[in-house]
């Protein structure tokens, strides 16, 4: 008898026996051992899609938190320091940078020659490392030492929607497996109550593309993500109907269990243990769900250390609550927050809605790190942060002067286990153009994050259109410098 | 920029080898190693002498007679002249324009000819320089390039052979034979010694028969009147009702709509809505009155182009404007423009052709023959629809109209509807007209900066906007232009006066249904090869043309999409009736008989009756391409029939039952989950068509894309229609349709998934939709049947199932149903809130409220939810 199955079948049984007021269930047991119909060597398997599954080699990681900054982050204003582009400010963009050259919103452009732009922000160096960032993040230089940047990355698209859908599935059209579900379709989920795969999201708007970010395309759907909400119920159709206690929710699953044995036995399909099973962890989630999202139950200490407020809608909860689902075992969590869409238009400028979306941010991100490491859990966990893209050197005039989206080079930083952290990989022109050092481009992004994971990004493969695909499309590879 | 960055930037598999072998596409280049002039005075090169060898041994391993990788053959004069998709590589007479030097002399790696080392050495180059300047001549009798190319196992592949009509095989039980189809599988499986399973009771065979052809479970009364109908053919009489039903054009209207990529909104940024349900009207009304699937899919591809076309027949080419519309700013409108005709191809390739055309988008298809050439001869065919794309400029707002980025589209409105909308406009136009004028004055203050302003003014206007009308207007930047002009004209009352006038004359002008549709440009776009499929790197100019490896066109010269879509469905061609037969065959048995029903090129997953695919496929020809003969066909047959209950015995020889030794259990599609539940509830609505629909949906599921689209959900009829009408937000769908594998309407669906999930479960268990299916139920059995929990047990279990109760079910339903009365019964005020505020006054709330937490149990059973 398959190992899975006879788990699932003790599981099932000690239910019964423990909390089956009738004997139906019994019965339908009973003819199920008596007819050898389930324990046939020949039985189908029955197998949960999301148990945890061993990895191509030892992991680093056991979960990774993505820190997803919906909009495209200025670079320039946060941690690339470019004296020479604050020596250039306003003068006309050397025509070198420009040849052959594609940027959204050309239109912006084609009036005459863009002007660089330097930063007005204050930049100051960091920890051990001596990190340059922003005056606008101050709590994430305390924690610099921790953090690994990067500061080359280039992607393939400057449009949001297919730029966000190419960090997400590795290609720029949609019909790709998001990320997390290439990892949940991979390895499986450590919980047994929650789903492998958890997307939240704060700020103004949801990202673009909306839940094609986060889809299974042509992988089994199991390994979709699933968004969470950090008030109300965190999980769609969470709470039992009106007048449906916790228990008469137990006594309806119950007798829908017995009804299912009976037909289980009738019709022998292994598919219904599943369901059985999948019912069992349903209301399971109903208990875990609420208790996850209360943040209540943490300290004030903690509250404040992320500035979480419980019941709030912040990224400030959404990074407690990432702390809380890694700890309950779940593979893969994606928060996004909007809106780092800095044009220079009257609601997305450089100035206060920049710092606005920074004061948002900054804190909670700092204070995850700290709380990860102070519990044991930075080492297995990754942290990603980034965007979709970076910004440009020049300033995009709107109703202020803003920056356009930028794909040559933009800066991310991760943090946790196996990560080398106090670095940064990659060098910059004297502008912030393009890498002059260390190009790495999101494909070896993803392919780092594969392989914290124990995957190998060239062997996580799905057969699909007679091809296999994979995340990674055909480039990417791992960035050692970035690692232990 | 180097190229390796270049190379990772480029879509799709086998770059590397193909941009490494991709001799001289890449103009950038050109200049870093101009060649040397001629030296005066050089030895004539001899072609059989000096270059042959060369060439021989350096390039012909990829550029010669078994290979032409980006079309480039070199041991051949005139194909060698030609030259590749990037155009010519030998100019006579010029080493310095000839491309095949450029890329032999880089010193750019990723770029240098050959791709492996050893380089060619100077001497080399200098050699082939000078053979090109000396006018590139070959030899009179070049030497025989010995190696035969062998003929090629792709092009045996038995998809590309011709449709055969095999004769259904001897077998020795000839007494389970109902029609043909029952001969080869039986064969199969005597072969194996497997018996056929017994057929299905009669309640599960009407039950099936049902869901497979209307997704509508049958009622009871329909269930006595099959059971007991003893005439011979009543299982055939009941086929054939169920196929008259309008709602067999819904339950296969969406099988094909999943196919077409149908949904209500556009995808990307936005997502925006889109209105083009009238397509799918046409699909149900098709499929009912069982249009001949050629011209079905005729109509489809070209319906526009058919002389004197009915205005139905242009409606139909909506099947492929269901492709995505990206309206973010800041984009290259041909880059998405592109995309959407390559998605055209690639769907055409799986829907009709079961190929993978997509893989040979930016090289030659690496298993099928198809070379990057055919792929753009298949795109030039749909290059030409006359839509966004890179002639669209930009507004004076910096944005396209909204009505303008749908185009083309087709109108329906009553004669007195457009007659309104006509006079409305007219008068529309004289007031712009008028405000036009009256602009003027405004106009030139802008233009006279910010000092003709009075303080007043300065009081009523932003800060930013005295800043930026500080700055001279032709300096301002294009916002800053639109910023300040909207702000001074609204300074003026008698500007916003009329504005507002005009607005409110647009919000009544009366609404007309429209719908997305096919239109060809007055002049054809010229399509050409995509250089490692970039749209930017342009290749040889190509005109439309079908995959050589199938049959021709009939006409080759200016074909257009009505000469493709009349190709498709020739009788000749031989995957569209064997890809389609198939993929009905999946439909009612889990799995094709080519598993990989998308994919029937040389990566296809062997066939499990290879005869009775080509024997299904000659029918479906021979019957008229009548879809609904080939369902009456399949349906009746004794393998059809069969039970479903697993057969332990045959697990281990047949595990994923591709021998048919008994039918499939199949979770019913996601659509069909909530049609079951709505059709036991008694509060269904069965109307056909029309706009799609707001049934309830969780809250904040919105909230996770960019603009958070209003769901008001229905309160009339409309809130009880079938799942297929529910409105498809592409970025945020109901999430309810995708819990349940709906496809994401992004790309066409041949297949999908049949997932087990938890959050399934709490969607029938929580979801407020199921709630009032467990309530409607709930009152219609407590309506419906006699006053007796015996009989209510039953009838309700019929309701569902189709089936009477077995004991132990009824026991344990009525004990679960006494447990709940009882509490309802101490506890009044807990059944009130079971049952809610809406309850009818007469009614008896404990026992609605017990009922209620019966059905409950009932419409979460996996028989429910499960074709049996």
């Amino acid at each position: 008898m398959d190992l899975n199955q006879r788990l699932l079948l003790a599981g099932t049984r000690r239910h019964f026996f423990s909390q089956c007021a009738m004997g139906l269930g019994q019965m339908a047991l009973a003819s199920l051992l008596a007819e050898g119909r389930m324990f046939g060597a020949d039985a189908a398997k029955v197998t949960n899609p999301l148990a945890p599954r061993k990895a191509h080699f030892p992991p680093k990681v056991k979960s990774v938190i993505y820190l997803f900054m919906a909009g495209g982050p200025s670079q320039l204003d946060l941690f690339e320091h470019k004296p020479k582009l604050q020596q250039l400010n306003g003068q006309p963009t050397p025509a070198s940078f420009l040849e052959g050259k594609r940027f959204a919103f050309m239109d912006t452009f084609a009036e005459d020659v863009p002007k660089l732009l330097g930063t007005p922000r204050k930049f100051a160096r960091y920890g051990k490392s001596g990190k340059s960032v922003s005056e606008l993040l101050p709590h994430l230089a305390a924690v610099v030492d921790d953090l690994a940047f990067v500061s080359t990355v280039t992607t393939d698209n400057f449009n949001h929607a297919p730029a966000k859908i190419f960090v997400n599935t590795g290609s720029t059209r949609f019909g790709r497996p998001s990320m997390g579900s290439w990892v949940t379709y991979g390895l499986g989920t450590e919980s047994e109550d929650l789903p492998g795969f958890v997307v939240l999201q704060s700020g103004p708007r949801g990202p673009r593309g909306g839940a094609l970010n986060w889809g299974s395309a042509f992988l089994p759907t199991t390994y979709q993500g699933i968004p969470f909400r950090s008030g109300g119920d965190p999980i769609l159709n969470l709470s039992s109907p009106p007048g449906f206690s916790h228990e008469r929710q137990g006594e309806t699953i119950r007798a829908i269990r017995d009804l299912n044995m009976a037909h289980l036995a009738e019709v022998g399909d292994p598919e219904i243990s599943t369901r059985i099973s999948a019912y069992e962890m349903a209301y399971r989630m109903q208990t875990s769900g609420p208790e996850l999202i209360d943040l209540s139950s943490e300290a004030q200490e903690t509250l404040d250390l992320y500035g979480a407020v419980p019941g709030a809608e912040s990224f400030a909860n959404n990074c407690l609550l990432a702390r809380r689902l890694v700890e309950r075992g779940v593979r893969f969590v994606q928060l996004y927050h909007t809106d780092w869409d800095h044009h220079g238009g009257a609601k997305d400028n450089l100035g206060e809605a920049l710092d606005m979306i920074c004061r948002e941010t900054d804190q909670p991100c700092a204070a995850l790190i700290q709380d990860l490491k102070r519990r044991g859990l930075l080492d297995e966990t990754l942290v990603v942060w980034g965007g979709e893209f970076g910004r440009t050197p020049m300033g995009e005039k709107r109703d202020t002067i803003g920056r356009n989206h930028h794909i040559d080079a933009f800066t991310m930083w991760f943090a946790g286990g196996g990560i080398k952290p106090g670095q940064t990989v990659g060098v910059t022109d004297e502008l912030g153009f393009g890498p002059v050092e260390d190009k790495i481009h999101m494909h070896d992004i993803q392919a780092t994050l594969l392989h914290q994971l124990g995957l190998d990004h060239t062997k996580l493969t799905f057969k699909f259109k007679g091809r296999d695909f994979r995340l990674t499309d055909v480039g990417g590879q791992v960035i050692h410098k970035l690692l232990v | 920029m180097g190229p390796v960055i270049e190379l990772r930037r480029l879509p799709c598999a086998g770059l590397l080898v193909i941009l490494f072998a991709c001799l001289g596409s890449y103009s950038l280049h050109a200049a870093e190693d101009p060649p040397k002039p001629e030296a005066p005075g050089a030895e004539i090169v001899d072609f059989a002498r000096d270059v042959e060898p060369l060439f021989r041994s350096r390039c012909y391993t990829c550029h010669g007679p078994s290979k032409q990788t980006n079309d480039l053959r070199l041991d051949e004069k005139e194909a060698a002249l030609q030259g590749g998709y990037s155009g010519r590589v030998i100019v006579p007479g010029s080493s310095a324009e000839s491309k095949l030097i450029q890329r032999v002399a880089s010193t750019n790696d990723a770029f240098r000819m050959p791709p492996v080392e050893p380089r060619l050495t100077a001497e080399e180059i200098a050699t082939l320089k000078s053979w090109i300047d000396q006018g590139a001549k070959w030899s009179a009798n070049p030497p025989v390039v010995t190696q035969q190319v062998a003929p090629s196992k792709q092009k045996r592949h038995w998809s590309f052979q011709p449709v055969r009509r095999p004769t259904a095989p001897r077998v020795r039980r000839q007494a389970w034979l109902r029609n043909p189809i029952d001969a080869f599988v039986l064969a199969k499986l005597e072969s194996k010694g497997i018996s056929p399973a017994p057929q299905a009771d009669r309640a599960i065979l009407i039950r099936r028969l049902n869901l497979d052809l209307l997704g509508l479970p049958p009622t009871p009364t329909e269930v006595d009147a099959f059971v007991s109908d003893t005439r011979p053919d009543a299982y055939e009489r009941l086929v054939d009702r169920l196929l008259g039903s309008p709602h067999y054009g819904e339950r296969w209207g969406r099988h094909w709509l999943d196919l077409a990529r149908y949904a209500d909104s556009d995808g990307y940024n936005h997502d925006a809505p889109r209105e083009i349900w009238m397509y799918r009207d046409w699909v149900i009304g098709a499929l009912n009155r069982d249009l001949p699937f050629d011209q079905f899919v005729i109509e489809q591809i070209a319906g526009d182009l058919l002389p004197a076309a009915t205005k139905q027949q242009i409606v139909a080419t909506g099947f492929h404007r269901n492709t995505l519309l990206n309206l973010e700013g800041g984009i290259d409108f041909d880059q998405y423009r592109v995309e959407a005709v390559v998605d055209r191809v690639e769907t055409t390739g799986a829907v009709f052709l079961g190929l993978t055309l997509g893989c040979a988008r930016c090289h030659d298809h690496k298993y099928d023959p198809v070379s990057q050439r055919e792929f753009y001869q298949f795109y030039a065919f749909f290059n030409s629809v006359d839509e966004l794309g890179a002639e669209y400029q930009l507004g004076a707002d910096g944005k396209v109209g909204r009505a303008r980025a749908q185009e083309p589209i087709l109108e329906f409105g009553t004669a007195e509807q457009l007659a309104r909308r006509e006079a409305s406009r007219a008068q529309i136009a004289v007031l712009e007209e008028e405000l036009e004028e009256y602009e003027k004055p405004l106009r030139a203050r802008l233009a006279a900066c910010c000092e003709t302003l009075t303080d007043e003014e300065r009081s009523k206007l932003k800060p930013a906007i005295l800043e930026i009308l500080k700055i001279p207007p032709e300096k301002r930047s294009h916002f800053q232009n639109v910023a300040a002009e909207k702000a001074v004209k609204e300074m003026d009352l008698g500007y916003t006066e009329r504005q507002a006038g005009i607005k409110a004359l647009r919000d009544i002008e009366p609404k007309v249904p429209t719908t997305l549709v096919m239109r060809e440009l007055p002049e054809p776009r010229q399509a050409y090869v995509h250089l490692g499929g970039n749209f930017l790197r342009k290749g040889i100019d190509v005109e439309p043309g079908v995959p050589a490896i199938l049959p021709p066109l009939p006409e080759s010269e200016n074909a257009n999409r009505l000469d493709l879509a009349r190709w498709l469905v020739d009788a000749k061609n031989p995957l569209t009736p064997r890809v389609t037969v198939n993929r009905i065959w999946q439909r009612y048995f889990g799995a094709g008989l080519v598993e990989t029903q998308n994919d029937f090129g040389t990566q296809a997953s062997p066939r499990s009756h290879p005869d009775l695919l080509d024997w299904l496929a000659a029918e479906f020809i021979a019957q008229g391409w009548s879809l609904k003969a080939m369902h009456s066909l399949i349906v009746n047959s004794a393998t059809y029939r069969q039970s479903s209950a697993y057969r332990p015995e045959l697990a281990e020889m047949d595990p994923t039952n591709r021998l048919l030794g008994r039918q499939a259990r199949l979770r019913l599609e996601a659509e069909i989950v909530r049609d079951t539940a709505l059709a036991a509830s008694g509060l269904f609505t069965p109307k056909v068509g029309g706009p799609s629909v707001f049934p309830p949906q969780p809250e904040g599921v919105g909230r996770l894309t960019q603009v958070d689209r209003h769901w008001a959900a229905e309160r009339g009829a409309d809130r009880f229609r079938r799942g297929m009408y529910t409105y498809f937000w592409r970025a945020s769908p109901h999430p309810g349709l995708m819990l349940f594998d709906a496809s994401d309407s992004t790309k066409t669906c041949t297949r999908r998934n049949r997932s087990n999930t938890p959050l399934q479960a709490l969607t029938l268990l929580n979801d407020k939709a199921f709630q009032e299916f467990a309530q409607g139920l709930a009152t219609r059995v407590l309506r419906e049947a006699p006053d007796n929990n015996s009989e209510r047990v039953s009838h309700a279990f019929r309701v569902c199932l189709g089936r009477q109760p077995r004991p132990t079910e009824r026991a344990r339903l009525e004990q679960f149903l006494a447990v709940q009365l009882d509490d309802f019964l101490t506890h009044p005020e807990k059944a009130r809130q079971v049952v809610g505020q809406d309850a009818p006054e007469e009614a008896d709330i404990p026992q609605l409220a017990a009922w209620l937490a019966v059905s409950r149990v009932l419409l979460n059973l996996d028989e429910f939810v499960t074709r049996e």
